[in-house]
């Protein structure tokens, strides 16, 4: 029988066992660390060849990217395919396997004529003809896409000759040349006999892009290698192994280890990890770039008190944008003052993002007649007081960033409860039926400006996007003819007065938009930095490796 | 006996109708489709769109339309495909009229998670089984409550946590395993014995880290048996009579103690096929458990169902495996005296 006595000591005993164990292993990490390394910051001229192991949290479904959707598709079938046009790195449209386009004086055709002598990963030479079949496919009401709808406002598709490819749409529609810039080409000569929603292509892909895919494992791993017929040029890195591994945290370790050479790191690991580990700061550079998204609240304005513009603009000014930036994604983020990309064409660069003010709110909510009679804190206006609840989904940044809220407001009288639901019940039951008084979610810095889906008077119904009822006739009206304005310049002028009114009216209030952090090895060379307008990965066919720091597990291949 | 497994496994048919219809019904009661997934909230997805791809997915039509659909499909032994991963076969592999093999996903989640599972069950039975004995027959002295300590405290700690410190400890620190993953780059250009040491090697933490965690069951599970067996009439006449203390332990005392485990090896048979959202998550490992999963979270319907099928078929067989084992095991049961 053991005394109490005798087993705390044996406690004791275990304790410093352990805390033995686990010194020792500390020491042996840095006796590892010690060991010689390559120095990573010698210049090297660029090389061919060599492998880059990146690491991501999904699995693509397949690699025909209208139909798969997810963005771990995109991401390696954006390697694979070539679409006509690209996003050059000032997120300007550029040829891709167009070499020019005209756009006719009607504005309602636009011819685009190939480059030469492209061919596919199989050698069979690219043509208008794969061009004409894509769009067939995209606008196909038995292909499963949800894509195909700015495809259907085509009402011509032509390949008058092997080179030129003709569009005619019925009224002239602007963001064309953006959606063109996004529908990956696939092969005729291979798909024309297939179904094309379940044909083994889509794991067995031949693009004409840098890479082609050379094994996929399931679960593991997609592995590509370059092209040698590729219609961009060359590569420099020979293959691209992209893991799947779903949890940031083994990711990490995988880094920690040289076991990967890159990937996406949330905030802590950017902002708290790294700078305590110098160790690890030495092998791997860190990139930052804005991301293409922002977090906003938004108001249903068919509910009171929130058809006011001055209880919209009062609650902008109460909510604190910076302190969100720095309490949720530890600094790594920027304001917005528009739904639209900083540093791009279209961002209204007069605009200023609504300024921390709570006196100005409170005067705001005085002027719409809220005043606290029964000296509760809260403010009333016609006996009732100014409570509502902020809806969110299952994500801990935009659960952070509500409770903030809750707090900012809470100063300046106004009681607000937090709601976080499921995905689909957030959806089907609140947002479809309109029944939420305001809800914390993002929306992407589209390249296109047009964003008449989310912010047009018509785009209400339910499943529709415009789901906080927004409504201006004014600025229907420049959404409107953004629309069938193909000049870019007379473009901007449209969108950035369009932003104007958007931020005086108020119907979201922009809270940040994230940076998107990565980690990439050093041995990795040629990445620009500062990362322009697109970030750094708009010439990833420009990085090398240096033949001295190969992996020695695949120098053999 | 043969007519009383016939009658077993006939009595599977209903069953298995009612469990498919439960789950089917239960399945679309919570809310949306893969239609409505977090990341089809896209104002390039039009709404019309949806709604096409909802009829391309019958999923237009009522509930009862469609598992009717289903259960036709199934009587042709055919699971459907994946509604999320390119129409990929749910179960087993296609080949198209090309000669492209197109592998399903159970068949290829359900090895791996099984292979983990069975290698983990066998670390639990190789530890618990002397450990328990240990116990038993130590009750209340040290070895005893150090057992018990240990094992409770494997059960307390969480897996995800352990995991990723012995990822770091002997992978990061020291490059003695794998951190993640099933295989290494460049496996399949290594010899078949380089292959399976290859493959061991990254199975140590994932199975360890699943041992660890069901110990306790077992081993206090086999201590209570013993201690109730050890306190019979029969061993104290065993005793009584002189007999070799090891053969009393192990000869008459265990045996009877082990009795009750082939129930739980039975009840876990379910548990093989279901593997841990966290730990494959957390290592990487394509199996079952991240499968369900992702299949749940994207409203895939035909993987769900898949995976819930095969797992009720599965748990009924083990059900009746461990009730012939039983009568095997237990000339009691067998002759119809208890």
């Amino acid at each position: 029988m053991l005394m109490p006595t005798q087993i705390t000591r044996y406690i004791q005993l275990w304790l410093i066992v352990f805390g033995i164990c686990a010194m020792s292993a500390c020491s042996n990490g840095e006796d590892a660390a010690k060991k010689l390394k390559p120095n990573y910051d010698a210049p090297h001229p660029t090389s061919l060849g060599g492998t880059m192991i990146d690491a991501m949290t999904g699995e693509p479904s397949g690699l025909i990217a209208m139909i798969a959707g997810e963005s771990a598709a995109s991401a390696i079938a954006g390697n694979i395919f070539n679409s006509l046009l690209k996003y050059d790195k000032n997120l300007e449209l550029t040829g891709e396997l167009a070499q020019s386009w005209e756009v006719s004086a009607d504005q309602r055709t636009i011819t685009f004529h190939l480059k030469p002598n492209l061919k596919w990963a199989d050698q069979r030479p690219l043509s208008s003809a794969d061009v004409l079949f894509t769009w067939q496919k995209v606008t196909d009401d038995n292909t499963r896409t949800p894509y195909g709808s700015d495809f259907k406002l085509v009402s011509k598709a032509e390949a008058p000759d092997a080179q030129t490819f003709r569009v005619t749409y019925a009224v002239p529609y602007a963001p064309a040349l953006d959606t063109w810039a996004g529908l990956h080409i696939l092969p005729k000569h291979l798909l024309q006999d297939q179904d094309i929603n379940n044909t083994a292509f889509a794991r067995h892909p031949v693009g004409s892009h840098y890479y082609k895919l050379s094994d996929w494992k399931n679960g593991q791993y997609l592995k590509l290698s370059r092209n040698p017929y590729a219609s961009q040029g060359q590569a420099n890195i020979e293959h691209l192994l992209s893991r799947i591994i779903p949890d940031k945290a083994a990711q990490f370790l995988e880094l920690s280890a040289d076991n990967i050479d890159s990937m996406a790191l949330n905030p802590i690991q950017y902002a708290r990890i790294f700078p305590s580990r110098p160790d690890l700061s030495k092998n791997i550079g860190l990139y930052k770039e804005l991301g293409n998204s922002y977090s906003y609240m938004g108001f249903n304005l068919k509910r009171k008190p929130f058809d006011d513009v001055r209880v919209r603009q009062a609650i902008n000014y109460a909510i604190d944008k910076q302190e969100i930036i720095d309490g949720v994604l530890l600094g790594l983020g920027e304001p917005v003052a528009s739904p639209y990309k900083p540093g791009t064409r279209w961002s209204n660069p007069s605009l200023q993002p609504y300024p921390y003010d709570p006196n100005k709110a409170r005067a705001l909510l005085r002027e719409a007649g809220f005043s606290d009679t029964n000296g509760d804190g809260i403010l009333e206006k016609d006996g009732k007081p100014f409570s509502f609840e902020i809806l969110t989904n299952q994500n801990k940044e935009r659960e952070m960033t509500a409770v903030l809220i809750q707090r900012r407001l809470k100063e300046v009288g106004i009681e607000v409860n937090i709601r976080v639901l499921e995905w689909a019940s957030f959806l089907g039951r609140f947002i479809k039926p309109k029944q939420f008084d305001a809800v914390v979610l993002g929306w992407s810095l589209s390249l296109d400006p047009d964003q008449y889906g989310i912010w047009h008077s018509s785009q209400q119904a339910p499943g529709q996007f415009n789901f906080i009822s927004y409504s201006n006739p004014q600025a229907d009206k420049l959404l409107e003819a953004g629309r069938i304005e193909l000049n870019p310049d007379k473009r901007m002028k449209i969108y950035h007065a369009f932003s104007k009114i958007l931020l005086e009216d108020s119907p979201v209030v922009y809270l940040s938009a994230g940076y998107g952090l990565s980690a990439i090895h050093k041995r990795v060379k040629g990445i620009s930095s500062p990362a322009p307008a697109a970030g750094i990965g708009h010439n990833t066919y420009e990085w090398f490796i240096p033949k001295a720091y190969y992996r020695n597990e695949i120098n053999d291949q | 006996m043969a007519s009383y497994l016939l009658k077993r496994i006939l009595w599977m048919v209903p069953l298995l109708v009612g469990i498919s219809l439960i789950s089917f019904f239960i399945m679309h009661l919570a809310p949306g489709d893969i239609t409505t997934s977090e990341a089809s909230f896209n104002p390039k997805a039009s709404e019309e769109s949806r709604q096409k791809l909802r009829a391309l997915y019958n999923l237009d039509k009522p509930v009862i339309v469609q598992y009717g659909l289903w259960v036709k499909r199934l009587a042709k032994l055919d699971f459907g495909t994946s509604f999320a991963s390119h129409q990929r076969p749910v179960f087993w592999q296609t080949t198209d009229k090309d000669g492209n093999v197109t592998l399903g996903m159970i068949q290829e989640a359900l090895p791996i998670t099984l292979l983990i599972n069975v290698l983990s069950l066998l670390l639990i039975i190789g530890i618990a089984l002397p450990l328990g004995v240990i116990s038993a027959l130590k009750q209340n002295q040290w070895p005893d409550r150090g057992i018990t300590l240990f094992v409770f405290l494997g059960f307390a700690i969480p897996g995800f946590w352990l995991a990723l410190m012995l990822m770091y400890w002997t992978g990061v620190q020291h490059s003695w395993l794998p951190i993640s993953g099933l295989e290494s780059m460049g496996h399949e250009n290594l010899t078949w014995p380089a292959q399976i040491w290859d493959t061991l090697q990254h199975l140590v933490l994932p199975v360890f880290i699943s041992a660890i965690t069901g110990l306790a069951g077992i081993s206090l599970f086999v201590r209570n048996g013993m201690l109730d067996v050890l306190h019979q009439d029969y061993i104290t006449t065993a005793r009584a009579k002189g007999l070799n203390e090891n053969k009393i332990i192990y000869g008459h005392a265990l045996r009877n103690a082990l009795l009750p485990l082939i129930t739980i090896f039975g009840l876990s048979i379910p548990g093989l096929i279901g593997g841990s959202v966290i730990a494959e998550s957390i290592f990487a490992i394509p199996g079952m458990g991240k499968l369900f999963y992702d299949a749940v979270l994207m409203r895939d319907f035909p993987v769900i169902m898949g995976i819930l099928t095969i797992g009720a078929i599965l748990t009924m067989l083990g059900n009746l495996l461990a009730d012939i084992s039983y009568a095997w095991a237990d000339p009691r049961v067998r002759r119809g005296v208890m």
